[in-house]
């Protein structure tokens, strides 16, 4: 059984760095067909066309893009995603000034999403149609379609604007340097509350609805009547029975979710203006970074590979009978 | 006790109102066209020269705002959806529909019209502006076209009008003096427009006040409900054949083009699409035509697999087999066997895709890869209230309420529809 599930986590693993792969050079590919050259923006007029040319030679844009291609390729496989035009270093070192925030940013909000999305389910499901359970699930259509950047910004002008008790934007306040461990967690504290609202809402209502649904749906189904009739308490029946029963599609679902937001939340760091992995892959985008885009989107896709097979183990250390689901 | 109405007295009172309120520009564009008629009948090719998009919007949100009424009223007892009770969500959706279709009737300005800057920056909602009317030159001409382009520039709201100044108050004289915040300015009498021996002097009221450039929020909205939707509308077709003829094939002909179509698919779910929209939409230009063809690409998963899983799941059943025997084409058989039985599941998953490519559309506007071009949109709207954010709010509020109100009605009519396609699921 062990070794089962083991070839089937390998199959998995190893098709998914195929699709990374095909995206990778779609990607690739898409960035050479582009109208534009990255390079023109760092030769100034003034330079002699001998420098310009050598300019030019240094981003290696002029050889055929097949050639490009297969000297990218090597470099991939040697860990090496070259050097970022803007930042003027290394793909990987610019990554990792930006990927520590976005993982722990996006933890911290996927736990706030399942966890308050589980509470609120449960609350709800204890009176199924009574009045807790018709509030949430009205707040929850209303809050599922607001869209983030109007959160963001409505938050912004209460607490921030108006208020004035949050900052509004950034990570740290300007005078942070003299400040002591515990003041300057208070500081990131304080600057992550709006932000974490305004990532959560969304996902909060999304999980609440999935969640409760499939509790009701659980509830109603013979083998609780069975438990009932039984005489096994209500709390033992919720722990034990019902709620490893209706989380299964619910773990696949957060793993997706995770994996998207370890690409960055994108909106919320533009609002927040936030130094997250979102911000950073579209400012590569528009600034035709090449090495830099293709880096943010292959530590994203291992990102999103990785949630989707620990998704995946969840699942089947839960149910033993889904890994035949998996291996189709 | 409840007030019920029934959607087509709700049609029949929103084009009353607009009727009502914009009576005299109605009755002006119906002159116009009559006039154009005219015209078109003595003088083909300056009549086709004189056409573009505007007036014909125009002509059409007219003829429209007249006929509906009568065509709803001799309807109404032919039952189905026009005799079902108004709820939100209908309500919602009749207004934008209204927004989209008349919108040269129900805006009033152009989107885009800017005058005066220092007085009409910046108005919070409900406040009045002075108008004062310019003398203009008359040409009294019996030319059958330069009445009719008279009349076109009265119809057809343009960006500007050399004609008015937006003015804090007038006072009369040798010259008339008007004041601009404060400032005076002067005017030989002949330039200004006299009634009843005053300067002639009306009043506008900007509904949802100005943005920062003078541009009327209520027109914009009202625009930008176009584009949402019309966005909307392209990127859900371009998804409903992608997903129809691709979920087809992997159902029908399984094996290896099943196999590699589902792991593309899941390939596809698993990773941010947003990136890949932003890419492709940054580096080969952002307009109209490619925001929707972009996000109608970046649609069609679900909808491919809802479709994949009905047609196998059709397979096996025996009419299906027995069509196949026949001699049914690939062609017939989706037509007439697969398409009548997954509508329902179809149409629901395309109005939920709808309300996503809206928001998709207002979130790529917000980032500043939006449509572009001379309609305002209301992500673009958010992102420019940013920076007015402690000195004008309404210019956030109202296009973050309106999108609110059009996400929250796409989804809701997206259940209610699944709801009448299968009333066993309670909602």
């Amino acid at each position: 059984m062990k070794n089962e599930i083991l070839k089937v986590l390998i199959k998995r693993v190893i098709s998914s760095l195929i699709v990374l792969f095909l995206l990778i050079t779609f990607i690739f590919i898409l960035l050479r067909i582009s109208p534009g050259d990255p390079a023109e923006k760092f030769i100034s007029p003034e330079l002699s066309p001998r420098l310009a040319e050598q300019v030019k030679q240094s981003f290696n844009l002029n050889s055929p893009v097949f050639d490009q291609y297969r000297t990218f390729i090597t470099n991939l496989f040697k860990g090496d995603f070259g050097i970022s035009y803007n930042y003027r270093m290394p793909v990987l070192s610019v990554i990792m000034q930006y990927l520590p925030f976005t993982l722990i940013f996006s933890s911290i909000s996927f736990a706030f999403q399942i966890g308050l999305g589980f509470l609120f389910a449960l609350i709800s499901v204890q009176k199924i149609n009574g009045f807790t359970d018709n509030l949430f699930a009205k707040m929850s259509l209303v809050i599922y379609a607001i869209p983030s950047f109007v959160t963001g910004v409505f938050l912004i002008y209460v607490f921030s604007a108006s208020l004035n008790i949050l900052p509004s934007s950034g990570l740290r306040s300007f005078d942070s340097g003299s400040f002591s461990f515990i003041q300057s967690f208070f500081d990131y504290a304080k600057h992550l509350i709006l932000p974490l609202v305004t990532l959560s809402l969304g996902g909060i209502a999304v999980f609440y609805k999935y969640l409760r649904d499939n509790l009701e749906e659980t509830y109603n189904k013979p083998f609780v009547l069975n438990l009932r009739a039984n005489g096994l308490n209500e709390r033992t029946i919720t722990l034990r029975h019902v709620i490893p029963n209706a989380v299964g599609p619910l773990i696949a679902a957060a793993g997706v979710e995770l994996g998207i937001l370890f690409g960055g939340a994108l909106i919320t760091e533009v609002i927040f203006a936030l130094p997250g992995m979102g911000r950073l892959t579209i400012n590569a985008i528009l600034a035709r970074d090449y090495p830099l885009v293709i880096g943010c989107t292959f530590i994203s896709g291992i990102l999103v590979i990785l949630t989707n097979l620990a998704a995946d183990i969840l699942k089947a250390k839960i149910d033993k009978r889904l890994i035949k689901g998996i291996l189709n | 006790m409840k007030l019920r109405i029934k959607i087509w007295q709700f049609i029949i009172a929103i084009c009353t109102v607009v009727f009502i309120l914009r009576v005299s520009e109605i009755f002006y564009s119906i002159e116009l066209l009559l006039k154009y008629l005219k015209l078109f009948f003595t003088d083909v090719s300056l009549a086709a020269g004189q056409l573009n998009f505007s007036l014909l919007d125009n002509f059409f949100s007219t003829a429209l705002i007249i006929l509906i009424p009568f065509y709803i009223y001799f309807k109404k007892n032919q039952g189905g959806i026009l005799n079902k009770e108004l709820n939100f969500t209908a309500a919602a959706l009749l207004l934008l529909l209204t927004f989209f279709v008349f919108a040269p009737i129900v805006s009033g300005t152009n989107p885009d019209f800017e005058r005066d800057l220092s007085v009409t920056k910046l108005l919070p909602p409900f406040s009045k502006v002075k108008i004062l009317h310019l003398a203009e030159e008359r040409k009294t001409s019996s030319d059958q076209l330069s009445q009719f382009l008279e009349l076109k520039n009265k119809v057809v709201k343009r960006s500007y009008n050399e004609n008015i100044i937006f003015v804090d108050s007038v006072q009369n004289g040798n010259v008339v003096t008007y004041f601009q915040r404060g400032r005076a300015f002067h005017l030989p009498a002949a330039k200004v427009k006299y009634a009843e021996g005053k300067p002639f002097v009306t009043e506008k009221i900007f509904l949802l006040g100005t943005d920062e450039l003078g541009r009327d929020i209520f027109s914009r909205l009202v625009y930008g409900a176009r584009v949402s939707l019309f966005v909307g509308l392209g990127a859900v077709m371009i998804t409903m054949v992608l997903g129809l003829a691709l979920g087809f094939l992997a159902g029908f002909f399984g094996g290896w083009v099943d196999s590699s179509l589902s792991r593309f698919t899941d390939m596809l779910l698993a990773f941010p699409m947003i990136f890949l929209v932003i890419l492709i939409l940054a580096l080969f230009g952002n307009s109209l035509v490619s925001v929707i063809v972009v996000l109608g690409f970046s649609g069609w998963m679900s909808l491919f697999k809802i479709v994949r899983g009905e047609v196998i799941a059709m397979k096996d059943k025996e009419y299906f087999v027995t069509a196949k025997m026949i001699g049914l084409s690939k062609y017939k058989l989706l037509t007439k066997e697969v398409l009548p039985v997954i509508t329902a599941s179809v149409v629901v998953n395309l109005v939920f895709q709808y309300g996503n490519v809206i928001l998709a559309e207002a979130a790529l506007s917000f980032l500043g890869l939006g449509t572009g071009g001379s309609y305002p949109s209301w992500g673009q709207m958010i992102e420019t209230g940013q920076s007015y954010l402690t000195s004008a709010w309404w210019m956030i509020f109202f296009p973050g309420i309106t999108l609110f109100i059009t996400l929250f009605a796409a989804n809701n009519f997206g259940r209610e529809i699944n709801t009448y396609f299968n009333p066993r699921i309670k909602n």
